[in-house]
C-alpha cells in the first residue's frame, strides 16, 4: 500500500504557543483515516497543515512525495487533494450544475478558455451529471444553490469537491448539522461515491464516534498537539484509557457491547 | 531646519483634523459595520457651513476673536443631519456591502451638487481671521496660535473619546454592542437608538473637523473626494475599527502630505493622491487591522 | 440565447440602424455617447457584475481612450480609427495591469478607495501637466478615417451621424458578442465563482487573483474604446473625462440598467444619456437628481431596469399559463 499523504515530525508554533508538537502520520491508498480529539487539541491546525494551507514551523508535509507545505488551496486542488468544510460553503446564485462545473473546469484544465460556451460543453455536462447522480442531486441540477435545503447544500459542497477527481479527499465534520437519522446515510453515500469516483484515500475529521467506529480503517487521536493514538478501530476502542481520554464515557455501539 | 519644523507643525495640524474624521469613521464602523464614503462630504459641509456661520456672526457684530467657538457650534449643528442619513443607510444594512458603498457614493454625488447649490463653485475662505489669535514663536518659525489650539483640541477630543469609551456606562455598552449586537439586544439595550447616536457622533466629528480647518484652508468642491481617500488611507494604516490606529494613521498621513506638498508644491493635488496610494499599497503589515482579504 | 432575448436584440438592432433616418441630427448625436457608454459598460460590468469588484475609478480608462484618440490624431497625425482604437485600448490595458496588481488583493471598500485614488491621480496629472496634456482645456481630437476612408465631402455632423454612427453600432455588436462569449465561457464561470465565494472557489482550483486581473484588464480595454468614441464625438479630450464624478456616472448607469444582467449596462447607458439630456435641460444641478435616483435604485430596485423587466416578464408568463 503506497503512502499518499504524510506528515513527518510536523511542528507548528505561534510565538510561545505550540499548537502542533511533533506529529507524524501517514495516509495510504485504500484507507479512511479519522482524526479525532477534543476541541482545542489542534485538529484544525493539523488539517490546515496537511492541506497545505499553513506552512509548518518545522517538519515536512508531503503529498505523493512532493512537499506541499503552504502551497494554498488552488495548488492543492491541482496536486489532487480536495477538502470539504464543516460550515457549508456554496455559491449562492449559481445552480447545482454550475457549482459542480466549476470543479470540472478546473480539473480538465479548461479555465483559460475564453470563447467556448461552458454550458454546451458535452464533456463537462456529462461529468457534472455523473457527479450529481452519485450524490442524488441530479434532479436539482438547475436549482440555485441558495434555494437548496441545508442537507442538499452539504451534499453539493462535498460533491463539488469530488468533481475535482481528487486522489485524497479531506472531509471536515461532514455530518455536522445533519440530523442523526441522516448521518449514516450521508457517510455511506460519501464512501460509496469515493470508491466510484476513484478516490484513493479519505481523511475524516469527526466528533461522532459511531461514524468513526463504523467507517474508519484507522483512527488517529490528537490531544494537546500530539498524537495520542494511531490505531485500527478495534484496537482503538478496546483500550479503555484512550476511549476515556477521547470519548469521555462509553457511548453508542460501545455501550451496547457491540465492540 | 525651519522648513522641517514648518512641515512638522503643518503635518500635525492636518493630522489633528484628519484624526477627527477618521475617528468618526472608526466609531461608526466599529459599532455598526457601516463604511461611510460620504464622510468627506460631511467634512466639506462643516467647512462651508462654518464659513457661513462665522461670516454671518461677524456681520452681526460678533467680535472676530470668537470665531473658534462659532466654528465648533456650526460643525455640531450641521452634524445633526446624522440621524437622517443613518435612517437611510438602515435600508441597505443587511444586504451585501456593495450596496452600502453604492448608497454612500450616491450621497457623495448628491452632496456635491448641494454644496455647489448653496455655496457656488468657487472656493471659499475666511481670509485673515486666523490671525486674530496671533502667532507663537517656536524656535525659528512662527506658528499661528490657532493651529496649536486646534491640535490641542483634537488631542483633548481624542482623550475624551477614549475616556468616554472606556469609563462611561454608555461607552461600555457601545463597545459591547460592537462586539455582540444580539447579546446587547437581549440585554435590553436600545440598539436602534444607539446606532443613531453613534452615527450622529461620527458625523459630527467629521463636520467639526471640516469647520475647524477653514481658517487655514479654503473650502472647495474638491474637498469631499480628497478627504475621503485620505481618511481611508488613515484607516488602512490604523486598521478598521481601531481608535489608536486612527491616531497613528492620521499622524503618518498628515506628515507625509505636508512633506510632499512642501517638496513638490506644483504637484499639490497629485501629491495627496500619490501619498494615499503609497500608503494604501505599502501599508506596514499588521499594525492594527486587516484590510487585505 | 433564449428566443425572447434574440427577438429583442434583433428589434433593438434594427431600431438602432434605422435611427439616423428617423431622428433629427441632434438626437442622433445623443445616441453616439450612448453607444460609447454601452461599450464601456460592457467592460465595466465584467468587473462589477460578474467579478464582484466595484471600482470608483474606471473613468481613468475612459480618459485614456479619449486622450489616446486626441494625442494620436492631432499630435501624431495618425488617421486610422482602427489603429487609434487598438493603441488606446492596449495602453489602457498596460496601465490597468499594475493598478490591478496593486488593487485586487484588497477587500471591497479599499478596492473602491484605491481605484478612486488612481482615477483622481490621473485626473490631477491631466490637469497639472499643461505642456503635455493641455491642462484643463485638453487636446483636440481630429476626425479619423474609417476603414481607410476619409469621407472628406461630409461635414463633421453628417459624418458623425452617418458613417461613424454605423461603424459604432457595428463595434457595439462585435464587442458585445465577444463579451457574451467571454461570460459564458469556462473563464466566465470561474470569474463568477470568485464573486460568489472566494474561498470555496480557491478550493475548487480557481485562480482568483489572476482571473480578477484579467477581468480588470478587459474592462479597461472596453472603457478605452468607449472613451475614444466619446472624444471623437465631442472633438476634444479634457480632464473631466477622468474626474471621479465621471466614474460615478459609470456606476450609476450600471446600477440603473441592472448589473445582474448581461444587457443591463447597455440599457443603462441609453437610459442615462436620455435621462441626463432631460435633466440638464431642467437644472444645472442634475447630478443631485442622478444621485437621488441612484439612492432610490439601490434601496428599492437593486436589479435595475433589466431586473424590473425580467420580473414583469416572469409575472406575465406565469399569469398566462
Amino acid at each position: 500500500m503506497s503512502t499518499l499523504l504524510e506528515a513527518i515530525d510536523v511542528r507548528k508554533s505561534y510565538g510561545d504557543f505550540v499548537a502542533i508538537d511533533g506529529i507524524s502520520l501517514a495516509v495510504g491508498e485504500g484507507e479512511l483515516v479519522s482524526i479525532v480529539g477534543p476541541n482545542g487539541a489542534g485538529k484544525t491546525t493539523l488539517v490546515n497543515l496537511l492541506t497545505g494551507l499553513l506552512p509548518p514551523t518545522s517538519g515536512h508535509v508531503r503529498f505523493k512525495g512532493q512537499d506541499i507545505a503552504g502551497i494554498g488551496p488552488v495548488m492543492l486542488a491541482k496536486h489532487g487533494m480536495a477538502r470539504a468544510f464543516q460550515l457549508v460553503h456554496i455559491f449562492p446564485e449559481m445552480t447545482v450544475a454550475e457549482t459542480i462545473a466549476v470543479a470540472v473546469v478546473s480539473q480538465t484544465g479548461k479555465s483559460m478558455r475564453f470563447f467556448t460556451p461552458v454550458r454546451k460543453d458535452p464533456a463537462v455536462n456529462q461529468r457534472v451529471r455523473e457527479v450529481a447522480q452519485i450524490f442524488g442531486l441530479e434532479r436539482k441540477l438547475d436549482t440555485q444553490s441558495r434555494l437548496l435545503s441545508q442537507g442538499e447544500q452539504k451534499l453539493l459542497d462535498i460533491a463539488s469537491a469530488f468533481a475535482l477527481a481528487p486522489e485524497v479527499i479531506l472531509l471536515d465534520e461532514p455530518t455536522s448539522g445533519v440530523s442523526s437519522g441522516d448521518k449514516h446515510g450521508l457517510m455511506r453515500n460519501v464512501v460509496d461515491a469515493a470508491r466510484k469516483a476513484g478516490v484513493k484515500a479519505i481523511i475524516l475529521v469527526e466528533h461522532d464516534m459511531d461514524l468513526v467506529a463504523e467507517y474508519s480503517t484507522r483512527i488517529v487521536a490528537i490531544q494537546a498537539g500530539k498524537v495520542l493514538a494511531d490505531r485500527k478501530p478495534d484496537d482503538f476502542f478496546n483500550d479503555p484509557e484512550i476511549v476515556a481520554a477521547i470519548v469521555g464515557k462509553r457511548v453508542g455501539r460501545l455501550a451496547a457491547g457491540a465492540a | 531646519m525651519s522648513s522641517f519644523l514648518d512641515i512638522l507643525i503643518g503635518g500635525v495640524f492636518h493630522a489633528a483634523v484628519l484624526f477627527l474624521v477618521a475617528a468618526g469613521l472608526q466609531l461608526v464602523f466599529g459599532v455598526q459595520k457601516i463604511v461611510n464614503l460620504a464622510c468627506g462630504s460631511f467634512y466639506a459641509l462643516g467647512a462651508y457651513f462654518g464659513i457661513t456661520a462665522v461670516t454671518w456672526c461677524i456681520a452681526h457684530g460678533m467680535p472676530p476673536a470668537l470665531f473658534l467657538p462659532v466654528l465648533i457650534v456650526a460643525g455640531l449643528v450641521v452634524g445633526l443631519i446624522g440621524p437622517f442619513i443613518e435612517a437611510l443607510l438602515l435600508t441597505v444594512y443587511h444586504r451585501d456591502e456593495a450596496f452600502q458603498l453604492l448608497l454612500t457614493f450616491a450621497l457623495v454625488l448628491m452632496f456635491q451638487d448641494v454644496l455647489r447649490f448653496f455655496w457656488g463653485a468657487d472656493p471659499q475662505q475666511l481670509g485673515d481671521l486666523v490671525m486674530s489669535y496671533g502667532r507663537v514663536h517656536m524656535g525659528a518659525i512662527q506658528v499661528p496660535t490657532y493651529n496649536l489650539l486646534v491640535i490641542f483640541a483634537s488631542i483633548a477630543i481624542a482623550l475624551g473619546l477614549g475616556a468616554f469609551l472606556q469609563k462611561t456606562r454608555f461607552g461600555r455598552i457601545l463597545r459591547a454592542t460592537a462586539e455582540n449586537r444580539e447579546m446587547s439586544l437581549a440585554l435590553g439595550v436600545n440598539v436602534r437608538w444607539m446606532y443613531a447616536s453613534v452615527f450622529t457622533l461620527g458625523t459630527m466629528l467629521g463636520t467639526v473637523g471640516g469647520a475647524l480647518v477653514v481658517p487655514t484652508a479654503a473650502a472647495s468642491l474638491d474637498m469631499p473626494v480628497e478627504l475621503v481617500v485620505e481618511a481611508f488611507a488613515v484607516v488602512v494604516i490604523g486598521g478598521l475599527g481601531s481608535m489608536r490606529g486612527a491616531l497613528v494613521g492620521a499622524l503618518i498621513v498628515g506628515l507625509m502630505r505636508a512633506a510632499a506638498i512642501s517638496w513638490y508644491s506644483e504637484l499639490e493635488m497629485l501629491a495627496i493622491y500619490l501619498v494615499v496610494i503609497v500608503v494604501l499599497v505599502a501599508r506596514p503589515g499588521g499594525l492594527f487591522g486587516k484590510p487585505l482579504e | 440565447m433564449r428566443t425572447l432575448q434574440a427577438v429583442l436584440l434583433s428589434v433593438a438592432l434594427v431600431v438602432l440602424l434605422a435611427l439616423p433616418r428617423v431622428l433629427s441630427q441632434y438626437h442622433v448625436t445623443l445616441v453616439l455617447p450612448a453607444l460609447a457608454y454601452a461599450i464601456a459598460l460592457l467592460g465595466y460590468n465584467l468587473l462589477f457584475g460578474y467579478t464582484g469588484l466595484l471600482s470608483f475609478g474606471h473613468a481613468l480608462f475612459v480618459a485614456i481612450g479619449g486622450y489616446g484618440a486626441a494625442v494620436l490624431s492631432s499630435r501624431l497625425g495618425l488617421k486610422s480609427f482602427e489603429l487609434i482604437l487598438l493603441l488606446s485600448a492596449v495602453t489602457a490595458v498596460l496601465v490597468a495591469i499594475p493598478i490591478a496588481l496593486l488593487s485586487v488583493r484588497y477587500v471591497k471598500i479599499f478596492f473602491g478607495i484605491l481605484t478612486l485614488a488612481f482615477g483622481m491621480l490621473f485626473h490631477s496629472f491631466l490637469f497639472k501637466f499643461y505642456n503635455l496634456t493641455g491642462g484643463d482645456t485638453g487636446i483636440r481630437v481630429l476626425r479619423p478615417t474609417l476603414l481607410g476612408r476619409a469621407y472628406e465631402d461630409l461635414d463633421k455632423t453628417t459624418w458623425l451621424v452617418g458613417p461613424f454612427y454605423y461603424y459604432c453600432v457595428v463595434l457595439l455588436v462585435v464587442l458585445g458578442f465577444v463579451m457574451w462569449r467571454l461570460v459564458h465561457s469556462p473563464f466566465g464561470l470561474h470569474l463568477v465563482a470568485t464573486r460568489e465565494n472566494r474561498r470555496k472557489s480557491e478550493y475548487l482550483g480557481v485562480r482568483v487573483r489572476f482571473f480578477r486581473l484579467i477581468a480588470f484588464a478587459i474592462s479597461a480595454f472596453y472603457c478605452a474604446v468607449g472613451g475614444a468614441i466619446l472624444a471623437i464625438n465631442t472633438g476634444q479630450a479634457d480632464p473631466e473625462l477622468a474626474y471621479w464624478t465621471h466614474s460615478g456616472d459609470l456606476v450609476f448607469m450600471t446600477v440603473l440598467g441592472g448589473f445582474g444582467n448581461f444587457f443591463g449596462p447597455v440599457v443603462g447607458a441609453f437610459s442615462y444619456v436620455f435621462l441626463k439630456d432631460q435633466l440638464v435641460g431642467m437644472t444645472q444641478y442634475w447630478r443631485f437628481w442622478l444621485g437621488l435616483i441612484l439612492v432610490i435604485l439601490v434601496v428599492l430596485f437593486p436589479r435595475g431596469l433589466a431586473g424590473l423587466f425580467e420580473r414583469m416578464w416572469a409575472r406575465l408568463h406565469r399569469s398566462t399559463m
